[in-house]
């Protein structure tokens, strides 16, 4: 094909407007935020004096309220994607073989019921269970009272304020997992079954050696995925718990945003943000190295 | 499969299906009750005295400081804008990739783009935000739509589709000389609709639902998406007003449930093909 310098060009006006918002929108941000990484940038203030790698020998100093609040956190943060990972893996994969296991006529109806929480906003699923959750006239403490058992303060006290947290992402995430491993176990070849079958294979033998095998990188994929969304939780501390009791659920992105905007000091609150990221990404470069895979260029 | 083994399947899935269906079914009847009904614990579904004032106290603007009806056109109109945007720049952008191949920096454009399907959205909400208030955008419709357009799965979904176009159309429609913009627009574009109906819907309802930049991109009432206002309303002073939060959560739910009804198979493709495979 000929390639003229005007084809070149009407070939790259094709690609301007997007290549336009991508720079100024994704490309521009990331690096800018290491400059303000690197600076002591106050919200308020028109100077931004570069200061070096100070704002990060702080998050590392032991002592100071940046290194506090970062790696305690951190610590919240990781406790959370302990609890709610596991789950959000075992239960997924378990009402996706429930699905699977219906007659075909109710699996669309069942697949719907537990896909529809995933579409509401994160203000709204906040809210519902805010209400599902009060410990006067909640939901469930009202049911608990009918079984003459005593309500629960879920949102006020630990260990309760951690199952709040968990139960309302499940119930308002687990649908996305579900419909991958939905789609996954359609994959796996009907044939490995019946040949499993003749053998003797008894059902948990079928899943441990045939299922479990075939959907081992979807597997992979949605621990990392769940992890990965774990790690950025933000609604569901700051809507419900409010962080508390005291900073029991004061997750790392709830003491990021506070350093920003509450403090006002963007140029540390930049720093975390950064060190936020490379975990996360590191996260990313392990599910590239593990699943092995490659995208077509 | 035994009678018995399918009947107790059945009635785990329903069990769930009715935790996980309970809180919506609850929000809708409470969003009937006033709230005296609302906060005495009974747990009746059906409310002792079925009321509109939530709904018409809410929708009528007559609640301090939250113009309901000015955030849902708020969130429909920057959720409609940035899909169409997005729509438009994403398609050029992947027909130019896949199907112009003296595209200049051609490899190194894709490859960055689908590297930045890994950049953490943690990464970009500070200087964004810094950026757009340097501009004196804070506040905007620009602020709450601009955003949504730099991302690259659109990009990246339209471009595996245009990949697989046979080239023989493409051939022919270029010996009878038609030019790279009548090929997008006469002969790709018609093609592409079900997976830019994809696009669209997973675009739309991820604008409409997003939160956490909105609460901080907007800054007085009548500029707040329905999502972030629920949360000012949630963590403000209608923290205990139960019926008017649920006529609230009621009407911000509707337009995503439905899109999400009417279009789930399209969002289920979406997400499958998101990099699953």
């Amino acid at each position: 094909m000929k390639s003229t310098w005007t084809s070149r060009f009407t070939s790259f006006l094709f690609i301007l407007p997007y290549l336009a918002a991508f720079g100024m929108f994704l490309l521009f941000p990331i690096l800018y935020g290491v400059v303000i990484s690197l600076q002591d940038f106050e919200l308020l203030s028109d100077a931004h004096p570069f200061v070096g790698l100070r704002n990060y020998i702080t998050i590392f100093t032991p002592g100071t309220h940046e290194n506090s609040i970062f790696f305690r956190g951190l610590w919240t943060t990781f406790q959370f994607v302990l609890y709610s990972v596991p789950l959000l893996i075992v239960a997924g994969l378990g009402m996706a073989m429930l699905v699977n296991a219906l007659p075909a006529k109710l699996r669309g109806l069942f697949r719907t019921f537990y896909f529809l929480p995933y579409a509401l906003s994160a203000s709204v699923m906040a809210v519902i269970w805010l209400m599902m959750f009060d410990t006067n006239a909640g939901f469930i403490n009202s049911l608990l009272q009918k079984l003459e058992l005593t309500g629960i303060p879920w949102l006020t006290a630990t260990p309760w304020v951690w199952l709040a947290l968990v139960l309302t992402t499940l119930w308002w995430t687990i649908g996305f997992n579900m419909i991958i491993f939905v789609n996954a176990l359609n994959e796996v070849p009907e044939d490995y079954y019946e040949a499993a079958a003749i053998d003797g294979a008894g059902a948990w033998n079928r899943f441990m050696s045939i299922t479990l095998p075939t959907i081992r990188p979807v597997m992979l994929f949605v621990m990392i995925t769940s992890t990965i969304a774990s790690f950025n939780i933000y609604a569901q501390p700051f809507l419900l718990t409010r962080g508390g009791p005291g900073d029991t659920t004061k997750v790392l992105l709830i003491n990021v945003l506070d350093q920003a905007f509450v403090r006002k000091d963007i140029g540390s609150a930049s720093a975390m943000a950064i060190l936020m990221a490379l975990l996360i990404m590191m996260v990313s470069i392990v599910q590239f190295r593990l699943t092995n895979r490659k995208e077509k260029v | 499969m035994g009678r018995t083994r399918r009947i107790g399947l059945l009635l785990l899935a329903s069990l769930i299906a009715l935790f996980v269906l309970l809180p919506l079914v609850w929000m809708l009847s409470t969003a009937f009750k006033n709230d005296f009904e609302a906060l005495s614990g009974r747990m009746n579904f059906l409310p002792q005295k079925p009321t509109l004032d939530n709904f018409v106290q809410g929708l009528s603007g007559e609640l301090m400081n939250t113009p309901i009806l000015r955030w849902i056109v708020n969130s429909l109109s920057v959720g409609i804008a940035g899909t169409a945007i997005v729509l438009l720049i994403d398609s050029m952008a992947a027909f130019a990739l896949a199907r112009l191949p003296d595209l200049p920096l051609r490899r190194t454009l894709l490859s960055m783009f689908i590297a930045s399907l890994m950049i953490p959205s943690v990464l970009t909400f500070l200087p964004m935000y810094i950026e757009f208030n340097t501009l004196g955008l804070i506040n905007t419709y620009q602020a709450l739509i601009l955003p949504a357009t730099a991302g690259a799965f659109g990009v990246f979904l339209l471009y595996q589709f245009f990949v697989s176009f046979p080239k023989e159309i493409e051939e022919a429609a270029r010996i009878d000389g038609v030019n790279k913009w009548k090929l997008y627009t006469r002969i790709l574009l018609p093609s592409a609709v079900p997976i830019m109906m994809t696009l669209g819907i997973f675009t739309f309802m991820g604008i409409y639902n997003d939160f956490v930049w909105p609460l901080y991109a907007t800054t007085s009432p009548e500029m707040r998406t329905i999502t972030a206002g629920i949360a000012m309303m949630a963590t403000g002073s209608y923290t205990q007003s139960y019926g008017k939060l649920m006529a609230m959560t009621t009407i911000a739910a509707l337009p995503v449930l439905i899109l999400f009804i009417a279009g789930q198979r399209s969002f289920v493709k979406a997400i499958t093909s998101s990099g699953v495979k």
